[in-house]
């Protein structure tokens, strides 16, 4: 399985469709449309890298996510905030306790998953905000293991949680009752079937397979269920210094990922030989 | 510009644990220091062990090479309060040595085993993952060559190992033989009431 770079989008300056300090999170609605957090704002870009609309946020953003109905849900320092698919708000979450540093947004059948990176555990909200559980902090050390500083996690078709421990070396998979099924990935320093340094992958999303994003050297890779690597997607085009990198992946396979440097968004496509 | 500190204040700082932790006896030495005088300390944002950017590159030992000392006085120290205090540290561990039966790396990094590692609470047997560690670099053993300070530095890890002067070491050279050689100039005169300030609080480990 090989992949190919079919586009570029953003990257680093002051028009509408770059970014000025930051771009840390990634998503994908159904209608294939990226919705990128970086700096105070959400862009929307179409399938083909164009960007159709952006909107505040009210404070620096930290991961977006698109629920199954189009609301749009961003990610900051102790809240989360809710928007239409046009940018109109239409709710706040707001919690000094359970939403720390919110890293990474997702969805559930009876709720919402909201990583706080501060607590380093992943909540499970009902549709109206209210904690239902924690998911990753049962265990001796009493959270994810993150010296990265983020959580990130996404959630397959079948509603169970996948979420990047990079301080064991795995992707973990959890019920959203925060009971912990299983993990994939080992370390190895040289493997490339392995999760290298002190702390891989750091982020992770979930399509047909398992994709992840390592830093030092950056790279991403691609892997079954059962955490067998199918490919190495790329590594050259990061910069070197890149961590925590976003990632996404669209409908048909293509994978969009975040160089947190460069502040470009790398599109990825499978090769079909 | 910062107000003066008085003895008393210089007494207290030395009083505090954080500084003791990471001055060690070098900090009574600097009390004894006439107020306006200055030392030699290393800046961490132009060590090339240590600023960001220079990611692949091999360790600098110079400060280890040409200090007047004979084992140089400067040393590697670990600032607790930023480490990661990570299961698997890159300045412990050479993380490209073959993995062991335990999934760890075989080979240290140090060449001369000046990091120590231990759990941090409880470990579990059957998971060592599943812990914290504490890493104590061996003031006696390390001769600041860098190398734990390069791989601990962002983005492979959070930069919490630099390398100090040690001031109880250091004999004060007019001209300092380690600032000749550095190609950054990373080795600064400060004075005595910045040197007195502690970096980082040593957390608890429990």
């Amino acid at each position: 399985m090989e992949y190919r770079q079919i586009r570029v989008i953003g990257g680093k300056g002051s028009v509408p469709s770059q970014f000025t300090n930051s771009l840390r999170g990634l998503a994908v609605d159904t209608h294939g449309q990226l919705h990128a957090a970086g700096d105070s704002e959400i862009k929307v870009f179409d399938a083909a890298g164009r960007l159709k609309r952006r909107w505040s946020t009210a404070r620096p953003v930290h991961s977006v996510a698109v629920a199954g109905d189009g609301a749009v849900y961003a990610g900051e320092e102790r809240q989360i905030e809710i928007f239409d698919g046009t940018g109109k708000l239409v709710n706040s979450w707001r919690d000094e306790n359970l939403l720390g540093r919110v890293t990474a947004i997702g969805f559930v059948k009876d709720g919402v998953l909201a990583g706080d990176a501060t607590d380093r555990a992943i909540r499970h909200f009902d549709h109206d905000g209210k904690l239902r559980n924690n998911i990753g902090k049962d265990n001796p050390v009493h959270g994810l293991l993150i010296p990265n500083g983020v959580v990130d996690f996404a959630v397959d078709a079948q509603g169970v949680i996948h979420a990047a421990n990079p301080g064991k070396h795995r992707v973990e998979r959890y019920l959203p009752n925060g009971a912990l099924l299983g993990h994939i990935g080992r370390f190895h320093g040289t493997d490339p079937a392995g999760f290298g340094g002190c702390c891989n992958p750091t982020n992770v999303a979930v399509g047909d397979r398992i994709y992840v994003t390592e830093k030092a050297g950056p790279r991403a890779k691609v892997y079954d269920f059962t955490g067998v690597l199918q490919a190495v997607i790329a590594s050259a085009p990061f910069h070197p210094n890149c961590k925590n990198m976003s990632v996404a992946v669209d409908a048909r396979g293509a994978v969009y990922i975040a160089d947190t440097v460069q502040l470009v968004i790398f599109v990825f496509e499978p090769v079909t030989l | 510009m910062s107000e003066p500190l008085s003895r008393r204040d210089l007494l207290h700082n030395v009083a505090r644990g954080s500084v003791l932790a990471t001055l060690s006896g070098g900090a009574l030495f600097l009390v004894q220091k006439a107020h306006g005088q200055v030392v030699w300390q290393v800046d961490a944002a132009r060590c090339i062990n240590s600023r960001l950017g220079d990611t692949g590159a091999e360790a600098c030992k110079l400060c280890t090479t040409e200090c007047v000392v004979a084992l140089s006085a400067v040393r590697a120290v670990n600032e607790y309060a930023k480490c990661g205090r990570c299961n698997i540290c890159p300045a412990y561990f050479n993380i490209t040595s073959a993995v062991d039966e335990k999934g760890l790396p075989s080979e240290k990094l140090c060449p001369r085993d000046a990091i120590a590692r231990k759990p941090i609470g409880k470990a579990d047997p059957e998971d060592p993952a599943n812990n914290f560690y504490e890493y104590v670099i061996d003031e006696e053993k390390c001769d600041g060559c860098g190398k734990c300070v390069m791989k601990c530095k962002e983005p492979l890890g959070l930069g919490s190992i630099v390398l100090r002067v040690r001031y109880d070491r250091c004999v004060g050279c007019n001209r300092c033989a380690i600032s000749r050689a550095c190609p950054k100039d990373a080795l600064m005169q400060i004075p005595v009431e910045e040197a007195l300030r502690p970096p980082e609080i040593r957390p608890s480990t429990e």
